[in-house]
């Protein structure tokens, strides 16, 4: 049984949205739970999935999980320290551990360094090295992620996309990673170029041992990376388990929806036909009651199926992730059948 | 009609090419130019710092008044005193030179220092300097100036402290901003990410790699903006008085005999002015363009 | 045999590098055709040149050198033209062993012939939508005020009432609901997928009989992303509009196409029906389909959790582009027979079985 590396419980990132000068000073504003009460762990060498359409806080997870910005309350540990506290100064050893895979592909490469320099700097961040252990560990790094050692006198923006990415992932590999966040790492790529990430991830994880934390919302991708996959909607999660569950035998309405738009661009079966037009966002009337009970039930086949039953409604009345066999986990009143 | 052909020897990577191709040709001269004028400047300054000059800038000559250009011995002729125009030409860039440093160094350390506080730690302190820096660049400079002088006396440092402290918004502004544009590019939270040391990515990234172009320009620009300053208030009388030459007030005493015919005395300190600036204006400009990429690769 | 709405033949439009003093060959040489009521999709990846071809079609390339080359035949009921009609007087090509090596182009000129011939057809004969429906978008315009405009502007409702109700009209098509209440929302206020459908209600609304797609779905969450491939569906076989539909995504391609040209490196390296060049056969396919198809996850190797199939190199940067076949250096079905071939001799289209035209020397043999 391998150890923890990453514990998160009950995290909560809140932002607060300032109308103006004088209510920034007087800490009057309104506030979006971008992460709402989040908890899950990570084992070493485990990839766990997470997804969700754009705006329901999987970004800002990684973020406070890294501790780039301070979480509003709970805790995260990582390795067994308690890093939800820690200054700035505390964290910086920690940090070699724990990297991140920006979305942007440009993130992290100064345009104004060439791939050589970069690689330097992330080498010795941690120690002092001479010139020629900088090279060596260089050419090796390069071997790993599969680039050519005439890449180390480019500049960011004489590289491709997919090579912009892989010195992106060995930029993060040199300072020593344990863990890797990696938000949306495929996003931006071609889809030829995705396969290469994608398998270079994989084969790092069995070489080095990695964890990763995979945000992304193309599904296909993570279920083939994930060994569990948590689901997230509007700051909660709203299921989480082993990823052949949750994508097989989803129990949550919202989680069957998006695993079944997939199969519906790929087949022409229609399934259960929903109204889905009503993008849920952060707009007005989302905000005003924040925890209106079950915040999905506004989209949700089963409550109109069901008749709009009280429970879901209910601002008391907050679905909560219960387990429901072999550490599967749904926040549902109404959850489908297995 | 536009004409498009493919060398047949390719050229690989752009950071190899030689520089007259990788620039438009209009930025390299803008740069010539302002160098010239630059090292130029230097070099006189330094000659007037040590008294290597031609005449003394103060001896008078009754027997050779306003003699025009190209006259024996006399390069740029004398003036209406009969002195050595070169010689107080000369003279005259002390009366802008390290001043004009002084306005451009406050300028520069005290708007970056803001600049990096409000961009990069934000929160109440970003407000707080945002409020002062505001507040100072609300301010009319050449009143502010004229304040100054009535209040104590014309002294050309007076003047260029209020003229170094009038130009710290416009550095701060600019850093502030550049931050922000990094920060929104996921930049520094990357450097953050990866460990390193907030010293580092101030002085590394930001400001060496970032903001090493926008610096330069404040620089130049401000230093032609100082000269300006100092030629127009001694022109006016409110800068360097004389028989101490600055170029304006050389200007300015010329300028009774201009209508007389002669020209010469006048227009020879109005020439430097022009060209000097010029020269710093298109430094600036030129870097501007091709430190910055503006005239597309 | 019925004419083909839209017949695209060896269009080349190129790009100019000053820094690397050479031609982007964006798009070098595409021939396809469009028929009546039918969806044609075009796959390619990042470089491919399969927006610079839409853009090329609908006459928005202003960059320098442009258009070169080819002509595009448009043919519906009400017009017959070709779009690059008088090209040749503007340009002047400077081949040297088959390669473009200079051109000369009068570019104002073509500009404004151009120009000539496109405003009549752009909105009202030829539609397009772009894969950011928000930046396409009007911000400061009210969404139904947007399509009125293009209602009057393109159709015979020119009262400002009639052309409001057509405007209505388009918003129910679309299935955006409550069009009414939607007609005066602006774009800032509606979602992702709104704003697509409110920009397909726009291209729709004008009656044209050729709608041009660049990556529709590109951008937008999953959910949605199927839902405007459901719209698009209903929407082809309503109004039996013909569709040049581009994207990256083979799912939505397949799901739309009834025949599907395939790009790479500026060129088309495989046409034919969707069940031909998208089907699971791989021995009747160009090598770079192949790889696609195995590129993408699908249920088998989720299942199998084995390694994708993906392509060694990176895709084609169109201005190296190497004298021989251009999926060379990628292709892992190289023969020694072929090798020399594929190294220095760019392949042509040719048809393997009826309607199915691939480019690629392992063919050759095959040709009828």
């Amino acid at each position: 049984m391998s150890k923890t590396i990453l514990e998160v419980i009950q995290l909560s990132k809140h932002f607060s949205r300032h109308h103006s000068l004088l209510q920034k000073f007087k800490r009057r504003s309104e506030v979006i739970p971008a992460v709402d009460n989040i908890s899950f762990y990570l084992r070493e060498n485990e990839t766990m999935g997470l997804v969700g359409e754009s705006g329901c806080g999987k970004t800002t997870v990684g973020r406070t999980v890294l501790r780039l910005t301070k979480p509003t309350s709970g805790s995260v540990f990582f390795d067994g320290q308690e890093i939800t506290y820690m200054s700035d100064s505390e964290l910086r050893p920690i940090r070699k551990d724990m990297q991140l895979i920006f979305q942007d592909l440009d993130a992290g490469l100064n345009p104004k360094m060439r791939v050589q320099s970069i690689l330097q700097e992330a080498i010795s961040v941690y120690g002092h090295l001479s010139d020629a252990e900088v090279r060596v560990k260089s050419h090796m790094l390069l071997d790993q992620v599969n680039l050519k050692y005439s890449k180390l006198s480019s500049y960011p923006s004489e590289l491709s996309g997919g090579e912009k990415r892989r010195v992106g992932i060995a930029r993060v590999l040199a300072v020593g990673a344990k863990m890797i966040v990696a938000d949306e790492p495929t996003s931006a790529l071609d889809v030829s170029i995705q396969a290469q990430v994608v398998n270079l991830l994989r084969d790092l994880q069995k070489q080095l041992g990695l964890s990763y934390l995979f945000i992304s919302h193309d599904l296909q991708v993570v279920e083939m990376m994930s060994h569990k996959v948590a689901v997230m909607y509007l700051g909660k999660i709203v299921e989480m388990g082993l990823t052949e569950r949750v994508s097989g035998a989803a129990r949550h309405p919202y989680t069957y929806i998006l695993w079944s738009s997939l199969v519906e661009k790929q087949s022409r079966e229609a399934l259960q036909p929903v109204n889905l037009d009503r993008r849920a966002s952060w707009g007005v009337f989302d905000f005003e009651r924040p925890t209106r009970g079950c915040r999905f039930a506004p989209r949700c086949p089963v409550y109109e199926r069901r008749g709009h039953p009280q429970e879901c409604t209910d601002p008391e009345n907050e679905p909560k992730l219960r387990d429901v066999g072999e550490g599967h986990q749904v926040a549902c009143h109404f959850p489908l059948e297995g | 009609m536009k004409k498009y052909s493919q060398t047949t020897a390719q050229i690989g990577d752009f950071s190899q090419l030689p520089l007259s191709q990788k620039y438009a040709w209009v930025d390299l001269l803008y740069v010539g130019y302002g160098l010239s004028i630059v090292a130029l400047v230097l070099v006189s300054y330094v000659f007037g710092m040590l008294d290597l000059l031609p005449y003394d800038p103060q001896q008078i000559n009754m027997d050779l008044l306003m003699s025009p250009p190209f006259s024996e011995g006399y390069i740029l002729g004398t003036d209406f005193m009969g002195r050595d125009i070169r010689s107080r030409l000369i003279m005259g860039i002390q009366a802008y030179f390290l001043p004009g440093m002084l306005a451009v160094s406050i300028s520069l350390v005290v708007g970056v220092v803001l600049g990096i506080l409000s961009g990069y730690y934000g929160g109440r302190l970003e407000t707080v300097i945002t409020y002062i820096t505001n507040l100072v660049d609300s301010f009319p400079r050449l009143v502010l100036i004229l304040l100054v002088v009535a209040a104590f006396k014309p002294d050309i440092y007076y003047i260029m402290i209020v003229m170094g402290i009038t130009g710290i918004p416009a550095v701060s502004t600019a850093i502030a901003n550049k931050i922000r544009f990094l920060a929104q590019k996921n930049f520094i939270e990357a450097a953050i990410a990866l460990g390193l040391r907030t010293r580092v990515i101030i002085f590394k990234h930001i400001l060496w790699y970032n903001c090493r172009a926008l610096l330069i320009i404040q620089a130049t620009l401000g230093m032609g903006e100082a000269i300006l300053l100092e030629t127009s208030l001694s022109y006016l009388g409110f800068g360097v008085q004389e028989p101490v030459p600055s170029w304006g007030n050389m200007v300015q005493s010329g300028a009774n005999y201009f209508l007389q015919g002669n020209f010469w005395p006048s227009t020879a300190p109005a020439l430097a002015i022009l060209f000097t600036i010029l020269g710093f204006n298109l430094l600036g400009d030129g870097l501007n363009n091709i430190l910055e990429d503006r005239r597309g690769k | 045999m019925t004419q083909p709405l839209l017949k695209i033949d060896n269009l080349r439009t190129y790009f100019y590098a000053r820094s690397k003093q050479s031609f982007v060959r964006a798009v070098d040489g595409v021939s396809l055709e469009v028929g009546q009521r039918e969806t044609v999709g075009v796959v390619g990846e990042s470089g491919s040149g399969k927006s610079i071809a839409a853009m090329s079609i609908m006459g928005l390339i202003s960059a320098g050198p442009g258009v070169i080359g080819g002509s595009i035949q448009y043919a519906s009921s009400r017009v017959q033209k070709n779009l690059l009609e008088g090209l040749q007087d503007f340009v002047k090509l400077d081949e040297r062993d088959g390669r473009v090596m200079g051109v000369s182009k009068n570019e104002s000129g073509w500009q404004k012939a151009s120009e000539h011939t496109m405003k009549n057809l752009r909105g009202k004969e030829i539609s397009m939508i772009f894969q950011n429906p928000r930046a396409s978008l009007n911000p400061y315009i009210s969404v139904g005020e947007q399509i009125t405009e293009a209602v009057r502007l393109h159709t015979v409702y020119k009262s400002r009432k009639e052309a409001r109700e057509r405007a209505i009209y388009w918003l129910e098509q679309v299935r955006i609901d409550s069009p009414r209440l939607r007609f005066n929302a602006y774009p800032a206020a509606m979602s992702g997928g709104m704003c697509q459908r409110a920009m397909i209600a726009m291209a729709l609304s004008s009656e044209p009989s050729l709608l041009i797609a660049d990556e529709p779905t590109t951008g937008l969450d999953a959910t949605i992303q199927s839902k405007i491939v459901d719209l698009m569906e209903e929407i082809k076989n309503g109004t039996g509009i013909s569709t040049l539909l581009i994207s990256h995504d083979i799912s939505v391609i397949s799901r739309l196409a009834d025949r599907v040209a395939v790009m790479y490196g500026g060129a088309v390296v495989e046409y034919g029906f969707a069940k031909q060049v998208l089907g699971a056969d791989a021995s009747i396919k160009h090598p770079y389909t192949a790889a696609l198809l195995a590129s993408v996850p699908s249920e088998q190797k989720i299942r199998d959790k084995s390694n994708l199939h993906a392509i060694d190199g990176d895709v084609l940067d169109t201005i190296n582009v190497p004298p021989g076949c251009r999926f060379f250096a990628r292709c892992n079905q190289i023969t020694p027979e072929i090798r020399e071939r594929c190294a220095t001799l760019h392949p042509d289209l040719k048809e393997i079985a009826p309607g199915h035209q691939v480019r690629c020397w392992l063919f050759e043999s095959k040709a009828t």
